[in-house]
């Protein structure tokens, strides 16, 4: 259930507008081009300004250290650092970061959104990576105050995961890895798209949760990875990462499957609501590795090819 | 009609028994009543009879039978009991609380013919009858007292006890109630009064008993029972008991404890 | 008038009912709503209303009049206007069952169902016990204790189970409290069905013990009533009614508080009337507040619970005008 979480965790309560660029509806030969326009437009804003660049709570950027103790509450952020060699430098992690194996023996400091200030000054950091919700201004704030730098990095969609990969690796000292994991994971997206770009596109709905109803709207990476699998999300034209829809609204958008984790995939196999689907009727019921497709992170080209798979099966590898 | 045999009860947590075997008779065709001081047991008395408090010895036999081996409601076909207080919840017309009273031999459905008749004959003999179409929050504390009165009237009952019924009842009203029940023992019903209205009580009861800390201490005729020197030592209050011819029974007058009005 | 005073009632009980069923958040015609009816729609118009709405209908309308001839029986037994269903703990015992079973992971909402009733029941035994414990077994204010206690039990244990549990378990919980006849299926509904028959007919039979309770334990004992056993029957009947809408609605409020009033108002104080009239008027009036829930910010939800509080509101202002 880790996709779900980390989502509606990390991003229940954006709703923004859709910036240009950003979300819904990829034309379909512009697939390719769009992703890594996407990541050249990051880039080239990181190459010109450095010194006044700001985080995603608007505060500077902590630039000039070399930071050796480094918290990181987010998973995404957990994982990159040590694609970016230093997770060796890693002094704690939240509850949820798994990934990869070896993060399970950084020490485990509890939530990600509204952590323990104390603890996390506790185990004496020089850089605190958080999730930049509402909820943990109030913590950044804290942790600031006690002269800790802080970085707050939002990783809802593709380009604000690519920003990120930019901004830590400028941060720890590591920029030409991260470029170099920015290089390899826009390649690896482009190549899917390529390879699904003439296939017909089925539609699909993801299942977040139950009571109440959410699914993935535009506004998340998934979305976004649907895309470039060659699929279509139903909720693509909701602006936000996980909105809430009433059960008719799925009924008449009828998708060809439905997205779903192991465990719901058994329930939904009973007899109830769902079955007035055809896909869930049929048994068309997607069932998403969550190890490889709950965060935005360094194997985003592998969940895209794996959702590729599932979508495709047999056309593409 | 209503007998009470060697009764004993107490309250739970109490140091002295509520009553402590008393026993007393309230035949039919008589109108008997129960005095004595604030926390005497008179009160207890009603509550052993409607079953509300577990006997510690004894029997309360009501209409032939022990009050423990019938249900409440062939006990409330014999004896009406109109308690000391009652507030009902939710205000609600006359007619319809004086319709309560006809629960105990309503069938499953309730409201037949003999039940309406029934609540007129009540309302009249009660003088309530020009109140039936109001409600309960809109009466007077007397009114109040006489439609609790008529509802017990409603019940049609050969036995009826009442708690403290004249209350809040003016001069007239508490000679009007009095009157009301000596008329129904002469017709036929065991009347059982509890009060404190020892000169009411002199006028109108046939057999008065007299209760000290749960104990019958007199039990007899008026004329019996109300004697100064018991009367003194139960009230523990000075007092006289005339005796006025037009009057035709003793009367009580307390007396002024100590000396002359300051001025 | 008073006697007929149920018949605009059940027509605009009915009203609501259709109205509910051919209005949602997808727009369909009067005639696609009746096709599916009749049997002869597409397919997707056929599943939305026949696996959609109508489920949810029967849900709210059983729940509502469950919650109402509740609440008109505690009220009349506990001598209060102010009673509502989950006065013996109901409330806190059935969250505290959901919210285990949320934490627990299991989100069927089958388990969640059965784990509130369990809660529920547990905790209206509990106050049954410590008012048996307390020697008072029928009183109304002992019972009422116990179940403030109970439920300020429950409430500290629901804070200390959603303390420090994940996203989800939280949001799952809460949602549940608030109230939802959202995920309606048809066996809820029969099921409910079940629990007004098996507990409601009952009450209805009960309803002139209420009558002379409403008077006091001494006076309904005077009429003929066993007070204490009546009274006993009456809230274990009440609050197996409430239990069960719980169960399958979570926590919807005020409904089993305002309903009676209303029941009172239209045709008096005698009980076999009032809740006969209070099971229509509850019906009738979530129907309406789930209406409102479902399509006051479509495609979202509101929770029903909020809807209902919301009507708390003109009503409390109601009765404060009434009272001066």
């Amino acid at each position: 259930m880790s996709v779900f979480r980390f989502v509606r965790g990390f991003t229940n309560r954006l709703r923004v507008p859709v910036r240009a660029g950003g979300a819904p509806a990829w034309p379909r030969r512009a697939v390719g081009i769009g992703v890594a326009a996407l990541s050249v437009a990051c880039g080239s804003r990181v190459v010109d300004d450095t010194s006044s660049r700001r985080d995603d709570f608007g505060n500077p950027v902590p630039l000039g250290g070399r930071p050796t103790r480094i918290i990181s509450l987010i998973p995404t952020t957990t994982e990159l650092l040590f694609a970016l060699g230093a997770g060796g430098r890693l002094v704690g992690r939240t509850h949820w970061d798994f990934y990869p194996d070896s993060a399970r023996l950084v020490p485990d400091l509890g939530n990600g959104i509204r952590p323990n200030v104390e603890v996390l000054l506790g185990a004496r950091p020089d850089l605190v990576v958080l999730y930049a919700s509402a909820d943990n201004r109030e913590a950044a704030r804290a942790i600031r105050a006690a002269g800790v730098p802080v970085l707050a990095l939002r990783v809802d969609l593709i380009a604000e995961f690519v920003r990120a990969t930019e901004t830590l690796g400028l941060v720890i000292g590591a920029e030409d890895r991260a470029r170099a994991v920015i290089d390899s994971v826009t390649r690896s997206l482009a190549s899917v798209a390529a390879a699904t770009a003439g296939l017909p596109r089925p539609s699909v709905f993801f299942l977040a949760y139950q009571n109440p109803l959410l699914t993935i709207g535009g506004w998340s990476y998934l979305s976004q990875l649907v895309t470039i699998a060659g699929g279509r999300n139903v909720f693509a034209d909701l602006p936000a990462p996980s909105p809430q829809v009433a059960f008719e609204e799925v009924l008449r958008r009828n998708p060809d499957h439905l997205v779903v984790s192991p465990a719901t995939a058994a329930e939904l196999r009973r007899p109830g609501r769902w079955q007035a689907l055809p896909a869930v009727r049929e048994g068309r019921l997607l069932i998403m590795d969550t190890t490889l497709v709950g965060r935005p992170g360094v194997r985003l080209g592998e969940a895209a090819r794996s959702l590729a798979r599932l979508l495709h099966p047999g056309t593409v590898r | 009609m209503i007998r009470f045999r060697e009764v004993s009860a107490r309250y739970p947590g109490a140091a002295t028994p509520a009553l402590d075997r008393v026993s007393l008779d309230a035949p039919a065709q008589v109108l008997t009543a129960v005095v004595g001081p604030n926390g005497s047991g008179k009160s207890t008395l009603i509550r052993a009879m409607l079953a509300r408090i577990p006997l510690a010895g004894g029997q309360v036999i009501v209409g032939g039978q022990d009050v423990h081996d019938l249900t409440r409601r062939e006990a409330a076909r014999r004896v009406a009991v109109v308690v000391q207080r009652e507030e009902p919840a939710f205000p609600m017309r006359v007619r319809d609380y004086l319709a309560l009273g006809r629960y105990p031999h309503a069938g499953a459905w309730g409201g037949g013919e003999r039940d309406a008749a029934a609540v007129e004959r009540a309302a009249r003999d009660a003088e309530v009858a020009e109140l039936l179409e109001r409600g309960t929050d809109a009466l007077s504390g007397g009114e109040w007292q006489r439609v609790r009165l008529a509802r017990a009237l409603a019940q049609e009952t050969p036995a009826i006890a009442l708690d403290e019924p004249t209350t809040f009842l003016d001069v007239g009203h508490e000679m009007a109630a009095f009157e009301l029940l000596a008329q129904l023992a002469r017709a036929g019903r065991a009347v059982f009064v509890v009060s404190h209205q020892l000169n009411l009580v002199a006028r109108f009861a046939h057999h008065v008993v007299l209760l000290h800390r749960g104990r019958v201490v007199a039990a007899g005729a008026p004329d019996e029972v109300m004697r100064a020197a018991v009367l003194e030592s139960v009230y523990e209050w000075p007092l006289v008991v005339a005796r006025d011819p037009a009057v035709g029974a003793p009367t009580l007058i307390p007396l002024r404890r100590v000396g002359p009005p300051r001025s | 008038m008073r006697r007929l005073a149920w018949l605009p009632l059940a027509a605009l009980c009915l009203a609501a009912a259709v109205v509910a069923v051919a209005v949602g958040p997808v727009r369909l015609s009067l005639g696609e709503v009746w096709g599916a009816l009749a049997g002869n729609a597409d397919a997707t118009v056929t599943a939305i209303v026949r696996e959609v709405r109508l489920p949810r209908v029967a849900l709210a309308l059983l729940v509502g009049a469950a919650l109402g001839m509740s609440g008109a029986v505690l009220q009349g037994t506990l001598r209060n206007a102010l009673a509502e269903p989950y006065l013996l703990g109901v409330s806190g015992g059935a969250a505290v069952g959901a919210v285990v079973m949320v934490s627990a992971g299991a989100t069927a909402p089958a388990a969640v169902s059965l784990a509130a009733f369990g809660g529920a029941v547990t905790a209206v035994a509990l106050v049954l016990g410590i008012a048996r414990a307390a020697g008072a077994r029928g009183d109304p204010r002992v019972l009422l204790m116990a179940g403030v206690v109970i439920g300020a039990f429950a409430n500290a244990a629901i804070l200390v189970l959603l303390a420090n549990a994940p996203g989800d378990t939280v949001r799952g919980a809460l949602w549940w409290m608030m109230g939802s006849v959202g995920a309606a299926e048809w066996n809820d509904a029969a099921w409910l069905a079940g629990a007004l028959l098996v507990a409601g007919a009952p009450l209805v039979h009960w309803s002139r013990d209420l009558d002379a309770l409403a008077l006091g334990h001494d006076s309904a004992a005077a009429l003929g009533v066993e007070a204490d056993a009546a009274s006993r029957r009456l809230f274990l009947a009440a609050s197996l009614l409430a239990a069960a809408s719980v169960a399958s609605a979570g926590l919807v409020g005020f409904v089993g508080l305002i309903v009676p009033h209303i029941a009172r108002r239209l045709v008096g104080v005698r009980h076999r009337a009032v809740l006969a009239v209070a099971a229509i008027a509850g019906a009738a009036l979530l129907v309406l507040a789930d209406l409102a829930a479902r399509t006051a910010r479509a495609p979202a939800e509101l929770p029903l619970g909020a809807v209902t509080a919301l009507l708390g509101v003109p009503f409390f202002l109601t009765l404060l005008r009434r009272a001066r």
